[in-house]
């Protein structure tokens, strides 16, 4: 065997000790030790999962009656029969929600890895440094992984964690192998907490290497929309999630002093990345403040409408959420395309190794549609001269791609009303009542239903009249298309040490009503407007409300009676009555980061490969809540059940039941509520708090309520529970007309009920309840569930008994 | 004549085609009767009603006529409350009652016992198909009706499409209240 140099070998390794200089020093320079779970396995966590699953009932409501997995299919499983291999109904839905979160989770993962070798490649090894704010530098990677990385070198090691997971898990899935659904969600789980992990690794690298906001509450607001593309220049959109190429474009435009000639914007998360470039405090390895220059044309969902509003001049696409025909949407109105990730290629030539001017050439003058180019800096190159060279040659295409009058009046007597558009259009868009009112005159419904409409080009392909409705769409928003231009705050990165003190007492107390989380995407039906109302609504409760990706980018297009976007009208602090953007999609880990802080600052945990520990601390006693509204990916799926694991409940819309798995509680069983009291060992029957974890909901009213609920935690003091109980409870009294039924399951004591009703709320305890009430003393003397009890320490798991009993 | 809604059973969302056991699009006087032979009907409206709101005054009418308890779903209730219907009305969202119903332990909305028959109203299609197919796989004991405007692949009974035939629509709940009545 070769030697490396500086290697020696030891031949009998027993009652050896190795002292190497690096591990000594870690140790030292952490106070914690190790965890008992470093590097978790499959099976490591399950008593956990099994803690989560057995409260949380698995629920699936399967999307198809059949399993076509193998040759011996397909198989009928309806009414839960077993396929030819064996598996049931169920545990086949549970393989599928596997499968949908490994998707996810390697997207993220292998987004991390490309990062990892690209900035190496590109800046070297740099120190992993996150200022003086921040000292748990890394959460998940410490939690999860039990190291603290002290150089982008480090994330190494967390890859290699992933990327062994994710094997393992997948292996799993295999016909023939695992049958059990309650183990199918444990794996599902376990992929979820190692996606967030893999979120991590890639927002730390590029935070680092590319200097952007490390934990800023004040981070620059930056222009969203598509009217802020200035048509005078070339544009060019980098779309995707990976910022690599476009970071390039943006620094050869800046060496080169063309901005003055190209625009650059962004569409999905690669575009909220750009923004965030050179805003940091760390080294300064990139252009200061350039972040300031890129635009975010808009989220994911506003694709297709972009494409056809004829706005951009070149593409360059990297990796997920871009749309599979991309390329045939940009070829039929000659933008060409340049991919720049190995991960979506269309089937075109890699001309990496060409000259630049070669490239340019063809793509000019439209020999090709698009090429490859898998070197960042070359595809950054080409992409801001071809936009340039380009952009002269289609100005009579860009006026073609745009209707004009009697053409839109043409296609609009064209509609039969058949119907047919409705029946596949995923937000049931009556589409002839459009065209109806157009023929009239009247362009309302068309600007109504703008936004609720997804892009997703259904409806033009079994439009029998060849009717282009997205196009009919951009005709008839054209100004409001031109005026779309808004503010959004860049993403500030990670949530400060300094904000975890300030807000974790009253987080786990519940005096800070909840941190709601509205993450992923938001391009399903009237995922735009609501995920804005959504925000809205806590944050003016004064709960924490945080944000990411799409999310972010889409409630910036709504503005208050002042014309103030909600960047604009709160501050960006992780405290009640602010909202942060927290970054693109791969931010989410601070979320997470965030929640686990609250127990390592704020309550002294250990969080060194303690996972369940930490998760347990959250899940009792951490009132947050997610919403993903609207998230169409697999990546969503992944997401969410990684929130999950941590101990955070998610509430997702409608559609999200295509993913068919939900874990819902039954309040009606005591039984399911038992929880330790860590002070003695004894078992306490709590509320049901929170009651779900993984919740659809059918209507943004009903999603309000649902969070409000959900933010309660067995903890809360009784002044806490006296607050989330008001919101619930005005929520409800907004939305529903009524309290809640269940309020009283909620109440242990009487000052925690609301003083709006509380009179009228002491009565009904009394009177439909059988509640015993002292009303010379105005207290609760026989009925709740349990006592109030502000010392009560409640746990999951048996080795955090302190002394038993 | 009354309005054929055996007529046009496609699924509402095209692609919707679970597999070999697909609901049956029935005439109204069939499922009237059915509703009208259940021992435990649940009713259960969403907040499509809001977009039709004089289909809350014909839940209301189907209830009363078979004394039923209603589900209302999402944020409906307040329809409800709005026409000063309170009685033997829930809220509770979807997603906790599917779950709720598809365990045989289960002691109802009122505590009085598990349904035999679930009827669905007014819910976004996505929604209610996939809920109608958790108890198509998982609890067979109840018989799953659709009374909505869409045929609705994971019942076992519907009605065909009447998306696009408002009029009709209303026609055949009308047919089925006095079906109720009768
Ligand atoms: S994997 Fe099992 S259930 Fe699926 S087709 Fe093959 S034998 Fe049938
Ligand atoms: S593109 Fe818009 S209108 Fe057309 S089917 Fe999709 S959502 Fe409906
Ligand atoms: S499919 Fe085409 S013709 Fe038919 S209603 Fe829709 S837009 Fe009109």
């Amino acid at each position: 065997m070769a030697k490396l140099e500086g290697s020696f070998t030891v031949e009998d390794m027993k009652n050896v000790q190795i002292n190497i200089g690096a591990v000594v020093k870690e140790e030292e320079e952490w106070d914690q030790p190790m965890g008992p779970f470093p590097k978790p396995q499959i099976a490591t966590l399950r008593d956990w999962d099994f803690k989560i699953l057995n409260r949380y009932r698995i629920f699936y409501a399967p999307a198809d009656d059949t399993c076509t997995l193998c040759t011996f299919g397909p198989c009928d499983l309806t009414g839960n029969k077993r396929g030819a291999c064996g598996i049931d109904m169920a545990g086949t839905c549970g393989k599928i929600v596997l499968v949908a979160c490994l998707m996810g989770t390697c997207a993220h993962t292998a987004h991390g890895r490309h990062l990892y070798h690209w900035t190496l490649d590109k800046f070297g090894d740099m120190k992993f440094d996150m200022g003086t704010d921040i000292l748990v530098t890394a959460p998940l990677t410490e939690t999860i992984i039990g190291i603290r990385p002290k150089s982008l070198k480090d994330f190494g090691k967390a890859l290699e964690y992933c990327e062994e997971q994710i094997t393992q898990l997948l292996a799993a899935t295999h016909t023939g192998q695992e049958g059990s659904y309650v183990d199918f969600e444990s794996k599902a789980l376990h992929a979820g907490m190692i996606d967030s992990l893999g979120k991590e690794i890639c927002d730390m690298l590029q935070i680092v290497a590319y200097n952007m906001p490390r934990g800023d509450p004040n981070a620059p607001l930056v222009e969203i929309g598509m009217g802020t593309l200035d048509q005078n220049k070339a544009v060019l959109i980098a779309y995707g999630h990976n910022l690599a190429a476009g970071a390039e474009a943006m620094f050869y435009t800046e060496t080169n002093n063309l901005w003055d000639k190209v625009d650059i914007g962004g569409v999905c998360c690669t575009a909220i990345d750009l923004t965030r470039i050179g805003e940091g405090m760390g080294e300064k390895k990139v252009p200061d403040m350039i972040g300031t220059k890129a635009k975010v044309a808009g989220a994911v969902g506003w694709w297709r409408k972009m494409v056809r509003a004829g706005i951009m001049d070149t593409v360059m696409v990297d990796e997920q959420c871009v749309w599979c025909d991309a390329l045939k949407d940009c070829e039929e109105r000659k933008i060409p395309l340049i991919a720049t990730n190995d991960k979506i290629l269309y089937g075109l030539k890699d001309r990496t190794n060409d000259p630049v001017d070669e490239i340019v050439d063809d793509l000019v003058n439209f020999r090709v549609p698009g090429v490859v180019i898998l070197d960042p800096v070359k595809a950054g190159e080409v992409g801001v001269k071809t936009a340039i060279a380009v952009k002269p040659k289609r100005a009579d295409i860009r006026n073609r791609i745009v209707l004009t009058e009697d053409e839109f009046k043409k296609l609009v007597s064209s509609c039969t009303k058949c119907n047919e558009c409705a029946f596949v259009c995923p937000p049931h868009i009556r589409i002839s009542n459009l065209m109806e009112e157009a023929a009239k005159g009247n362009l309302e419904p068309f600007s109504s239903t703008y936004e609720v409409c997804v892009g997703c080009g259904r409806c033009e392909q079994v439009c029998r009249q060849n009717i282009p409705i997205l196009k009919m769409y951009e005709y008839a928003n054209r100004e409001y298309i031109r005026n779309q231009k808004f503010k959004m705050r860049a993403g500030r990165g990670p949530i400060r040490d300094t904000e975890i003190r300030a807000v974790g007492a009253p987080i786990v107390l519940g005096t800070i009503p909840g941190v709601i989380a509205l993450v992923g995407c938001s391009n399903y039906p009237n995922g735009t407007k609501e995920c804005y109302d959504i925000a809205k609504e806590f944050v003016d409760r004064g709960y924490i409300v945080v944000t990411t990706g799409c999310m972010a980018m889409d409630m910036s297009l709504y503005t208050d009676a002042e014309g103030k976007t909600i960047w604009e009208q709160y501050p960006g602090a992780f405290d009640g009555r602010n909202i942060c953007n927290v970054g693109s999609c791969v931010a989410n880990a601070h979320i997470h980061g965030a929640a686990i802080k609250v127990a390592t600052i704020f309550a002294h945990r250990n969080h060194r490969a303690n996972y369940d520990d930490i998760a347990d601390y959250i899940l009792s006693k951490v009132g947050a809540c997610g919403i993903a509204w609207g998230a169409y990916s697999q990546k969503a799926a992944s997401i969410a059940t990684g929130v999950n694991r941590i101990g955070v409940p998610v509430v997702v819309q409608p559609h999200s039941v295509i993913y068919r798995r939900a874990f819902l509680g039954r309040a009606d069983l005591p039984e399911d509520w038992m929880v330790i009291d860590a002070r003695d060992g004894s078992k306490v029957r709590i509320e049901p708090a929170p009651e779900h974890m993984l919740y659809v909901a059918e209507t943004k009213e009903e999603a309000m309520l649902m969070m409000a609920k959900l933010c309660f935690r067995p903890s809360d003091n009784s002044i806490g529970r006296m607050i989330k109980l008001t919101h619930y409870c005005d929520i409800s009294m907004k939305y529903f007309g009524k309290l809640p039924d269940d309020w009283p399951v909620y109440v242990r004591h009487a000052s925690e009920l609301p003083l709006a009703w509380k009179d009228q709320m002491m009565k009904e305890l009394e009177e439909k309840y059988g509640w015993k009430i002292d009303w010379k003393a105005k207290k609760i003397v026989e009925g709740p569930i349990r006592p109030a009890d502000v010392s009560f320490d409640p746990t999951n798991i048996e080795r955090k008994i302190r002394v038993r009993k | 004549m009354a309005v054929d809604t055996t007529k046009n059973p496609i699924p509402f969302e095209m692609a919707q085609i679970p597999g070999p056991e697909m609901a049956k699009a029935y005439p109204v006087k069939v499922i009237g009767a059915i509703i009208k032979k259940a021992k435990r009907p649940l009713l259960v409206v969403g907040a499509e009603l809001f977009d039709d709101p004089v289909m809350f005054d014909k839940a209301i009418e189907i209830a009363k006529a078979k004394n039923m308890t209603i589900a209302a779903t999402a944020h409906t209730i307040k329809g409800f409350i709005e026409r000063g219907y309170t009685t033997n009305v829930y809220q509770i969202g979807l997603h906790p009652l599917t779950n709720y119903l598809r365990f045989k332990d289960w002691k109802g909305l009122d505590g009085q016992g598990h349904y035999d028959v679930v009827i669905f109203m007014g819910i976004f299609y996505k929604f209610a198909n996939a809920m109608f197919s958790a108890l198509k796989h998982f609890n067979r004991d109840i018989k799953r009706v659709s009374i909505d405007r869409y045929y609705h692949v994971n019942a076992d009974m519907t009605f065909g499409n009447l998306a696009f035939d408002s009029a009709g629509y209303h026609e055949a709940i009308d047919e089925l209240i006095a079906i109720l009545k009768k």
